[in-house]
């Protein structure tokens, strides 16, 4: 398996395929 | 974004001293004792220090829960109750109950006042936190896990700890479950307030805003409805504040529903919306005023007067003129009589609960101490005691500096 990069933690996590912020809001806003 | 919460005021308690000078028979034992009296008293300075951060706060409970423990959990190897468990008295006042005090002889129901005013010690951080003028990005997560971790307390004590007490709390209580129930559903919709705001910053989608906003105005109500049937004279000011919060949230989801029906060329149906938005705001200002002018426990939170309140009037105001143009010009849609209902269903920005968590028992608690703890020798009389009936002080509460409003932004 390749290297995960940055620290595992509560930064990102996935949900449904797309990555959320802490705030639970998708990483990137769908506009 | 100074006052823009609704905070009731913190417990306060009767000092207590630990003095089991009979029955703590060994130094080690004694020194449990001292222990605890004195983590008691620096966690109670702690609540009203306003330089006190979450990281200090764990710390300092941590600390007393951790030997308070040692009178809770069984230690001598069997399933029996802790038999320092129902030695000492505990004096506690309740939120919205003034200074006429709870006493029990329950170690239990001191672990559960005592977090329970962690909690809302956590909702008073994230509130003074949330007032600070230009609040970065890394604020706005600590505002927004204050809230989470402080329903996770209130949770985890309504589900694990209090139905482990013997006497129930009684109506209007703290420990009671309508009361405990809204600070939970409260301290949600207040973290999802904090993702609401961030994600009009970032620019979101329309329908996630809107389902959000729902979602959020739903948790007011549901708060709000929470203390319909306690005694008015505790409740009326803090459900006002939580009707309040439910109106403003409403015009929110209507307001971004309405851009969704344009963006989908539904104009009539956008201007019905928007309507709709005009008439939960109105009475969200209406509603401002009034709670403005309640009586009744707790600080009076100004969300009138805030950019991120008024902001919202304009932007309904002008979204509702660049519908009524586009139809004019555009679309000629007939406006429905009925607003169009909402049924949003949010999938992201939904504030759980963080899962609260004891400290573990303190390693001077071991079972060879516990023997050493002699109920038939009997606590000395302590001046606690002879205070017996004394009414408990209120706990003074570091007040709230106003700032400069930036209408919150906290992306």
């Amino acid at each position: 398996p390749a290297i995960p990069e940055g620290v595992p933690g509560d930064r990102t996590a996935n949900r449904d395929g797309v990555l959320v912020d802490e705030f639970g809001l998708p990483q990137i806003p769908a506009t | 974004m100074t006052h823009w919460f609704h905070r009731n005021p913190l417990k306060s308690t009767a000092p207590v001293s630990f003095n089991l000078y009979g029955v703590a028979s060994s130094p080690a034992a004694n020194k449990i004792c001292n222990d605890l009296r004195t983590t008691r008293a620096r966690l109670l300075d702690m609540f009203t220090d306003a330089t006190c951060t979450p990281e200090i706060m764990k710390k300092s409970s941590d600390e007393y829960f951790a030997l308070l423990q040692g009178f809770i959990l069984p230690l001598d190897g069997t399933t029996q109750e802790n038999k320092l468990r129902f030695i000492q008295n505990f004096k506690w006042t309740d939120t919205l109950q003034g200074n006429i005090p709870s006493a029990q002889q329950d170690a239990v129901f001191e672990l559960v006042s005592m977090a329970f005013n962690v909690a809302i010690w956590y909702t008073k951080f994230a509130s003074r936190l949330a007032g600070k003028e230009n609040i970065t990005e890394d604020e706005a997560k600590d505002v927004h896990k204050s809230l989470k971790t402080a329903a996770g307390i209130f949770k985890t004590l309504k589900e694990t700890h209090i139905p482990r007490l013997i006497t129930p709390a009684e109506k209007g209580r703290d420990l009671e479950p309508r009361v405990i129930d809204t600070y939970i559903v409260q301290s949600q919709a207040e973290a999802q307030e904090v993702t609401i705001a961030r994600a009009i910053e970032l620019k979101h989608n329309a329908s996630l805003i809107a389902a959000l906003a729902f979602e959020t105005a739903n948790f007011y109500q549901k708060a709000d409805h929470t203390l319909n049937t306690l005694d008015p004279e505790c409740s009326s000011k803090w459900k006002k504040y939580l009707q309040l919060k439910q109106h403003f949230y409403m015009a929110y989801a209507h307001c971004y529903h309405g851009q969704t029906l344009l963006a989908g060329d539904k104009c009539g149906e956008a201007i019905r919306s928007l309507q709709e938005a005009e008439k939960c705001y109105s009475r969200a200002e209406a509603l401002c005023k009034e709670y403005r002018q309640m009586k009744g426990p707790g600080s009076t939170a100004k969300p009138s007067e805030q950019l991120f309140f008024k902001k919202l009037g304009s932007f309904i105001k002008n979204t509702l003129e660049k519908c009524q143009r586009e139809n004019g010009f555009i679309y000629f849609h007939k406006v429905p009589a009925e607003a169009p209902a909402l049924e949003l269903k949010a999938s992201y920005g939904l504030a759980e609960p963080t899962p609260f968590e004891l400290p573990a028992l303190s390693a001077q608690c071991t079972p060879e101490v516990y023997a050493t703890f002699d109920l038939t020798r009997g606590p000395k009389d302590d001046k606690a005691k002879a205070k017996h009936d004394e009414e408990i002080k209120p706990v003074k509460e570091p007040d709230l500096k106003p700032q400069k409003d930036t209408g919150c932004v906290v992306s």
